[in-house]
């Protein structure tokens, strides 16, 4: 067989749920014949993988971690992910963020798991916490659910990153804000409707706002934005309680409060 | 078209470990044991604003979000007294029917049919079935676009409100919907003849089925509960009539009858009790079948699911048709007040009737809510079944597939189970 021949090697890679919606991976699917064509060009380990002894064999490139460990179960899964593989790649907000489990580490005890359970087996009574309190995180999808545009733009970057040695990528540092002014939506602050797009990583096409809705969060704070600033604005237009409510959704509300820790008024 | 790999979708969909652990199980007493990964969404429901609700509850669930955006909507409408359009309504059983082909066609093309020819090598179902394999893509196509012009996308739709919608389609949208969904019916009915050679394993045990009814209605959005047991009552009333159960060491809160007797629900319950309902391709289908009704074989599930596919592209169609002449603007919603209440919503979905308690107050803030999913009703039903089927077989062999066929059958959402 000449060189030219050679088979191009295919990526090993596994996605993986933790306690979520599932939401992220029907993403993928339903991306339908482009989803097709991009698992004929990986190789799609079986989550099987995980039953294998320590160290045995070679490590997969890629896992893809949906969902936020909300068990035991889920933990143990996680350190052994990031034991078994090359890269790993958390998908979606709750992975990235809480997401709506989260909500819970702001509740009072009667809302928790006892309230609506008798069992409460396998229910961890402490705080939801992001999958990059338990392992290294090498690069995250954000979203409610992830764009699966975005997902086919870097997965080729990421591959990269382990074949050649490349830099990881990095998502543009564009905030949801001027995708819509790109897409011509008109701004709600303009109509004194609060928006929280100006402080939030764009590259959802600004779903939200396209559909009548304000950006909530979902895909986490643009390394760029003064958050200090906008927020006092945002809280001009909500009061501090719809303010807390509405960041807590998407997890949104720690991320906040911690840059305001940071540059205190 | 040639890089199809039907099994790499049966891969993912089976990382939900609760598929393998039913595969792997233990047989002999057939029962599954579900590990507690609740997400506790009725307990993060309770003390938020009423507008939360749709956008918390339709993350129970990535796969049957649309269902639980417009169930948890028409709790909150219910329970606040607020009454929506009949435009508003036709886009609710739109998105419905919409999520309907989706759901189904995912069920039937991408993840059954390789089990259900008994192919191994996902190669050869490509080889063999190219043509089958594109229609089905266009299929699921024509469902995620009507979700994405009538929800706003296809997971977590954000559009549908309560009281009405945020945002509606256009005119020419639904006309270019209402022209896919025509050009798409004859590829469903060639691909259902194709589903019509499928070999379903032959088992009967006669149970009770349960949906929801409503006058003229095939898949209802509220009305009165149902069975062929001559049960008929408000869905309110079902909460006094059934009751909830917790085994240890799983998080589902399961339903049992008066009776204590499993129920079964979704397509094969539906077609059961009310099959005369049916559009007029499905009907013919159905007729074609020559199962005889009632019909107490579980695998025929899947069959039923061929034959509500076809009723939604033709009911779609004709909805679409409805509202492009009349005055689509009526849809959005409308000013109304907050006050406080508690009501039921139950909703016919894919899988069975999904079913929102919910209590909110005067301020607008959820005080309590219950939360009743298809496959927290059906999991103790296919469990009688498994139990049922393994005692009659004498061959204990391949155990894994036939355990395989019923998780096919009931097309099991452990999401929704562990909500």
């Amino acid at each position: 067989m000449s060189l030219s021949q050679k088979p191009i090697k295919k990526p090993k890679i596994a996605i993986i749920s933790l306690t979520s919606c599932e939401g992220c991976q029907l993403t993928l699917l339903d991306l339908g014949e482009k989803f097709l064509n991009f698992a004929n060009n990986v190789e799609l380990v079986d989550p099987e993988f995980l039953k294998e002894e320590k160290n045995s064999g070679e490590k997969i490139d890629m896992v893809f971690v949906e969902g936020s460990p909300m068990s035991k179960n889920d933990e143990q899964i996680l350190l052994k992910l990031r034991e078994k593989s090359k890269l790993l790649i958390v998908l979606g907000n709750c992975a990235a963020m809480g997401g709506v489990p989260e909500i819970a580490n702001y509740r009072e005890e009667k809302q928790t798991a006892k309230h609506l359970y008798k069992y409460i087996h396998g229910v961890k009574s402490e705080p939801v916490k992001e999958v990059d309190n338990f392992v290294k995180v090498d690069f995250v999808f954000p979203g409610c659910p992830i764009s699966a545009e975005e997902f086919i733009q870097y997965f080729p970057l990421l591959w990269e990153s382990i074949e050649y040695g490349k830099e990881l990528p990095k998502i543009s540092d564009k905030s949801v804000c001027a995708e819509c002014k790109e897409k011509g939506i008109r701004c709600f602050l303009l109509d004194g409707k609060p928006c929280f797009g100006s402080m939030i990583l764009g590259g959802c096409g600004a779903t939200c706002p396209s559909s009548g809705i304000m950006c909530q969060g979902c895909r986490g704070l643009c390394s760029g934005a003064n958050v200090e600033n906008i927020s006092r604005g945002l809280k001009n237009m909500m009061t501090e309680e719809e303010f807390e409510n509405t960041t807590e959704i998407y997890g949104l509300r720690d991320d906040i409060e911690a840059k305001e820790k940071i540059m205190p008024l | 078209m040639s890089n199809i790999n039907i099994n790499h979708l049966r891969k993912i969909e089976g990382s939900a470990g609760f598929l393998a652990s039913v595969i792997n199980g233990d047989v002999r007493s057939a029962k599954m044991a579900m590990r507690g990964r609740s997400k506790i969404i009725e307990g993060v429901l309770i003390g938020r604003y009423y507008k939360d609700m749709p956008v918390i509850a339709e993350r129970i669930c990535g796969n049957c979000s649309v269902a639980h955006n417009i169930v948890s909507i028409r709790a909150v409408e219910e329970a606040m007294n607020i009454k929506v359009s009949e435009e508003a309504e036709k886009l609710r059983k739109i998105m419905m029917a919409g999520h309907f082909i989706n759901s189904h066609s995912t069920h039937l093309f991408f993840l059954s049919l390789a089990d259900l020819l008994n192919i191994e090598n996902d190669l050869k179902l490509k080889d063999d079935y190219p043509e089958e394999i594109k229609m089905a893509l266009e299929v699921k196509e024509y469902g995620m676009e009507i979700l994405k012009i009538v929800g706003g996308r296809t997971i977590h739709p954000l559009t549908n409100e309560i009281g009405g919608f945020k945002k509606i389609p256009s005119k020419e949208e639904i006309k270019s919907l209402i022209v896919k969904g025509e050009k798409i019916l004859p590829e469903v009915l060639k691909l259902s003849e194709f589903f019509r050679k499928l070999k379903l394993p032959d088992f009967s045990r006669p149970t009770e089925y349960i949906c929801l009814e409503k006058k003229g209605e095939y898949l209802a959005q509220d009305g009165d509960v149902v069975s062929n047991k001559g049960l008929h009552i408000s869905a309110d009333n079902l909460k006094n009539k059934f009751h909830e159960f917790q085994r240890p060491k799983e998080m589902i809160k399961r339903t049992k009858g008066d009776g204590k007797s499993s129920y079964m629900l979704g397509a094969i319950a539906r077609i059961n009790n009310q099959s005369g309902k049916l559009s007029m391709c499905a009907r013919k289908y159905l007729e074609s079948l020559n199962f005889r009704l009632p019909d107490y074989n579980p695998f025929h599930n899947i069959s039923y699911q061929m034959v509500e596919l076809i009723h939604c592209v033709e009911v779609s169609v004709k909805l679409m048709k409805e509202l492009a002449n009349s005055e689509i603007g009526n849809a959005l919603t409308k000013e109304y007040a907050i006050q406080e209440g508690s009501a039921c919503a139950a909703v016919e979905t894919p899988r069975g009737t999904l079913y929102y308690w919910v209590d909110i107050d005067r301020r607008g803030f959820i005080k309590n809510v219950n939360i009743i999913t298809p496959t927290a009703q059906f999991l103790t039903h296919m469990e009688d079944d498994i139990e049922a089927f393994v005692s009659k077989i004498e061959k204990k062999e391949k155990m894994e597939n036939k355990m395989r066929a019923f998780i096919r059958a009931y097309d099991v959402c452990a999401n929704c189970a562990i909500n």
